[in-house]
């Protein structure tokens, strides 16, 4: 719904113009940003300490080694990560245990950052289908594929669904599908999914839906809406909270199911 | 207590000797039959005796027995004097000449005496257009737009580039009382803003009330901007219209019975979408982009004491992206009013009003299909009277009811994959009654006072949550049908004051209190139909704003200059903002989106105006700020708001070459609007995040473009004239900025940069008009 708008504003006003210009920021004191995920796929915890940068500066090198990283389990068995440089920090081989939370938490220059995650249960994805268009607005002719799935009724679920087409991963948060049940509970969902174009017959598709929990969704679209996959807010600001003590960053434990397809 | 109290002491002070007979009557357009409203009758013999023609026309005033001498005056037509020896109760109907030609206009605009009511005139200034007086300023693809011309006054802002929105004095879009007829219009925008809902061709005029705002009126925190429709020719038949790049526009009216009752449709279409059956991109062929409103009044005089008039206006765009994807909006306002003269010096006017908006998805066909449906819609009755109790005193009073219900959306359709939801409606009774004289002290001293009581009942059928200070659910609590949720009510004080310093120059002082129990979320730039009204609730309070406003007014050289000045400042309580990644559609719970704070604005205007001559125009300076503080934001501390406009300057100009040709110009210039930019970045998943510090703590470049137009009055036959306006917006060709977006740099992902975009830039357009004499 969002992207109509600036559809509409675009055809509205297909006079305008952009260029690059020149802004001048202010600069603040660099933040400490901690981004953690545990993957129950291969049953690995990594998590990444770095520091925000000016604007229009190269990201920040200065990656924050020899920090104390634990994570909790449900039990309160702690296990610590083990730093192996540019401030990245790995676990693996840790059993999940789905449907409960965990706790991370980062020791660095005598500050503590603490938050939780849980692992929600893993939603399991039908086989792909697809069907040809013969064009839609903005984007040729070719075919849409939808992924299907069973939502669980009764719970919320929250979900992320990442596309690769023919082996490239579109990892990237601003390419994250984002869906919730308030509209699909307990339905047997099949949505539309497509990128800057439709796919055409010989693309390989790999699916993947991500059961994650409901504050890493709202994360994540505000951090969609942030980095302007979505509409120019009023007002921007800085998303949700994950961490305590004023970090940024999220930690996020979930769960996945696979599918792929080839268009024929 | 205490002000009934001093009611009733200056309602008896008062006590007359003399014997005492009234003139009243109606002022008409002699032309077409139009009533004129503001009009000004004075009495020659005496200092500071006279009144205005309401809204209907009318007017009354009540004198000792004597000869007197009155004076007839509106702007734009020949004054009259008429001596009448005031025996008895009289009723004079007047109607009033336009000039013959353009050259007379001048030549009577120069030897107009006294022309001074803006000095003498009791409350603050009201800033009122008619559309004939500006048809002459270039504006946006040449579509002729009052609202953009409110714009160019001191203490109006416009709400971004192009639109038709606007700010009044540091208040938000939403704190606008926007009326057609007594109608409110819930959202008077076309195409995200670009165009107002109103036609230039059906408007008789419109006045603009930023303070000491009559207690009449209610509803709103920052302005009311009252539209009047065109009552249509009771004369003979006539025809007018016009064609423009954007619409056409085609207005008949004609007598229903002559001189008794009158009837006027006026419809506008835009073809905006035909240029897109030009572009070379397939897929924009298929789409449909255009927006119609379509306006009627008929008015009947039953008898000498009775007239009735029924409006309506109906207004939609529409969207429909092949058959996939449709979106549609709309107004629709209907209005049924009985004027009734309960005798010359007692006006009574009743209303009945059907007021809607309603929006409107449609995705998907066949068995896919599903849409998403919204809408507010308003059941108001008013009565109004208007009591002429002597020649200082006019007493005005009345009651209002609107029933409210919001359908704040539903979601329908086949599709499997969605659950049919429905949000609960929500329903309201909003209630006012009032009491206002407007008085004259002596020969320089005139006031108005008056007291608005406003209610507000928050009814079932529904659900009513209770939220922590998160926004989180913490209990909800069901309600039966008209059973009562939540009762705010108000008392709204209403006062202005002036005192006549002499013939050139006076003073002006006012206060007025204003309820707002209704509020608009938006949480983009743009104004969007989807921006839902909801209404006040058991989390939701009403707004309030107290203003207070000073002002000196200053004519000179025969009243061809006007110079004003005024400060204001303004407190607003219980503002609302959203927490981040709000979540305003389709949401039940929408009410633990919202948080809510307090804002201040204060500010000079200064407004220089050549209102006689071959060259016309104004120069208006605001310098004022609008601020806000929420707990929830920018940790506590107070901010600028979007509308915090520090410097605003407006310069029109029109100059008249000769009987054919008038040249017009304007210049705009502002600060730019206050903006959250990233004072840093970061990385999540690969994906550079800007990391902000404060909210609007940054500037938009300033804002500045100058318009010109020409427009050729072809000669002129008998039975037919008409007029080729040329335009040229932004004619220098300034790149303002419409956004800054801070994103990654397309050739080289490790770099970030921000991108401005620019909408338009020097738009030229060209607008053919006709009329039927």
């Amino acid at each position: 719904m969002k992207t109509l708008f600036y559809i509409l504003t675009v055809i509205a006003l297909s006079v305008s113009c952009q260029k690059v210009i020149d802004v001048d920021l202010n600069e603040t004191n660099p933040k400490i940003v901690i981004e953690a995920n545990y993957t129950a796929e291969d049953s690995t915890v990594r998590l990444r300490l770095s520091l925000t940068t000016s604007y229009f500066e190269p990201i920040s090198t200065s990656s924050l080694n020899g920090a104390t990283v634990t994570i909790t389990d449900a039990n309160g068995v702690v296990t610590p990560l083990t730093g192996i440089g540019s401030g990245d920090y790995i676990l693996a081989n840790y059993i999940p245990a789905f449907n409960t939370s965990y706790r991370m938490t980062v020791l660095h220059d005598g500050e503590i950052y603490n938050t939780t995650s849980k692992l929600s249960n893993i939603v399991t994805l039908k086989p792909i289908t697809y069907e040809y268009s013969p064009g839609f607005f903005g984007l040729g002719e070719g075919y849409f594929c939808y992924q299907n799935y069973d939502d669980p009724i009764g719970v919320s679920n929250f979900y992320i669904a990442v596309i690769s087409k023919n082996g490239y991963e579109r990892s990237k948060v601003t390419d994250f599908i984002l869906g919730d049940d308030r509209l699909t509970d307990g339905n047997s969902v099949s949505r539309p999914l497509f990128i800057d174009s439709l796919f055409v017959i010989g693309d390989t598709i790999d699916i993947e839906l991500r059961s994650i929990d409901e504050k890493i969704f709202k994360y994540y679209s505000e951090i969609q809406t942030i980095a302007g996959a979505g509409q120019a807010t009023a007002a921007p600001s800085n998303p949700i909270a994950i961490w305590d003590n004023g970090a940024l960053g999220y930690f996020s434990a979930y769960g996945n199911s696979r599918e792929t397809v080839v268009i024929l | 207590m205490r002000f009934i109290l001093v009611f009733s002491l200056l309602f008896f002070s008062f006590c007359s000797h003399a014997q005492k007979y009234t003139v009243s009557g109606t002022m008409k357009d002699a032309t077409n039959g139009e009533d004129m409203f503001g009009a000004v009758i004075k009495v020659k013999e005496l200092d500071n005796v006279g009144t205005t023609t309401n809204a209907y026309g009318f007017y009354s005033l009540t004198l000792d027995s004597g000869e007197y001498t009155f004076i007839y005056r509106s702007t734009g037509f020949q004054t009259q004097e008429i001596k009448i020896n005031l025996v008895n109760d009289i009723r004079k109907d007047i109607e009033l000449m336009l000039p013959k030609d353009v050259l007379q206009i001048e030549e009577m605009k120069v030897s107009a005496e006294k022309e001074n009511d803006n000095i003498t005139s009791s409350g603050m200034n009201v800033t009122k257009f008619d559309p004939k007086s500006i048809e002459t300023i270039p504006v946006l693809f040449g579509e002729k737009d009052i609202m953009k011309t409110l714009q160019l006054t001191p203490g109006v802002k416009t709400a971004g580039e192009g639109n038709s929105g606007f700010f009044v004095r540091g208040g938000g879009a939403d704190q606008n009382l926007i009326l057609l007829d007594e109608a409110p219009v819930y959202n008077a925008s076309h195409l995200l803003g670009f165009f107002s809902v109103f036609n230039s061709d059906a408007i008789k005029d419109v006045s603009l009330y930023k303070s000491g705002i009559p207690a009449e009126y209610g509803g709103r925190a920052s302005s009311v901007v009252d539209v009047k429709m065109r009552d249509g020719n009771n004369k003979k038949f006539g025809a007018s219209g016009g064609l423009g790049l954007i619409s056409s526009r085609l207005t008949l009216e004609a007598p229903i019975v002559k001189d008794k009752g009158s009837f006027i449709i006026s419809g506008r279409r835009s073809y905006a979408d035909l240029f897109l059956k030009l572009s070379r991109k397939d897929d924009l062929k298929d789409v449909q982009l255009f927006f119609y409103d379509l306006n009627a009044k008929a008015n009947y005089r039953i008898s000498k004491k009775d007239r009735i008039f029924l409006s309506g206006y109906f207004g939609r765009d529409k969207f429909q992206l092949g058959e996939d994807f449709g979106f549609s909006w709309g107004n629709a306002t209907g209005t049924l009013r009985w004027n009734h003269l309960i005798n010359d010096k007692f006006f009574s006017n009743t209303t009945v009003i059907r007021s809607t908006f309603d929006y409107e998805f449609s995705i998907g066909n066949g068995d896919d299909a599903f849409g998403i449906r919204s809408s507010i819609k308003d059941w108001n009755v008013k009565q109004d009277f208007t009591y002429y109790l002597n020649n200082n005193n006019t007493l005005k009073f009345g009651v209002n009811a609107i029933h409210h219900t919001f359908k704040p959306g539903a979601l329908t359709g086949n599709n499997e994959s969605f659950n049919e939801i429905v949000l609960q409606s929500r329903y309201a009774l909003e209630l006012g009654a009032y009491i206002q004289n407007e008085m004259k002290i002596g020969t320089r001293f005139n006031v108005m006072y008056g007291l608005r009581y406003s209610g507000f009942n928050y009814m079932g059928d529904g659900t009513d949550y209770q939220f922590d200070t998160d926004g989180n659910e913490i209990g909800s609590k069901n309600y039966n049908a008209w059973e009562s949720i939540k009762y705010y009510q108000g008392l709204e004080p209403r006062f202005s004051a002036s005192y006549i310093i002499s013939e050139k120059n006076s003073i002006k002082a006012s206060y007025n209190r204003n309820y707002q129990y209704l509020h608009q979320l938006s949480n983009s730039t743009s104004s969007n139909p989807t921006d839902n009204w909801v209404p006040s609730s058991s989390n939701v309070k009403p707004q309030i704003a107290d203003q207070v406003a000073l002002g000196y007014y200053q004519n000179l050289k025969k009243n061809v200059y006007q110079i004003s000045g005024e400060v204001y400042y303004k407190a607003l309580a219980n503002q609302i903002d959203y927490r981040n990644g709000a979540e305003l559609i389709l949401n039940d719970q929408v009410e633990g989106e919202l948080v809510y704070g307090t804002g201040r604005a204060y500010g000079f205007e200064f407004l220089l105006e050549k209102k006689k001559g071959k060259f016309t125009g104004w120069l208006s300076y605001t310098l004022s700020r609008s601020l806000r503080t929420f707990a929830d934001i920018n940790d506590g501390k107070e901010f600028s708001a979007r509308q915090d406009r520090i410097h605003d300057i407006s310069i029109v100009m029109m100059y008249r070459i000769n009987k054919a040709l008038v040249l017009s110009g304007t210049w705009v210039y502002y600060t730019g609007d206050a903006i959250t930019f990233p004072s840093g970045k970061y990385e999540v998943n690969g994906t550079f995040i800007p990391y902000y510090t404060e909210r609007n703590g940054y500037r938009m470049p300033d804002y500045h473009r100058m318009d010109l137009g020409l427009t050729w009055y072809m000669k002129d036959r008998k039975k037919f004239e008409h007029n080729l306006n040329i335009s040229i917006y932004n004619l220098y060709a300034r790149e303002n900025a419409y956004t800054i977006t801070f994103e990654e740099d397309p050739d080289d992902p490790t770099k970030t940069q921000a991108v401005q975009t620019t909408l338009f830039k020097l738009i030229p357009s060209i607008t053919y008009n006709f009329k039927l004499k």
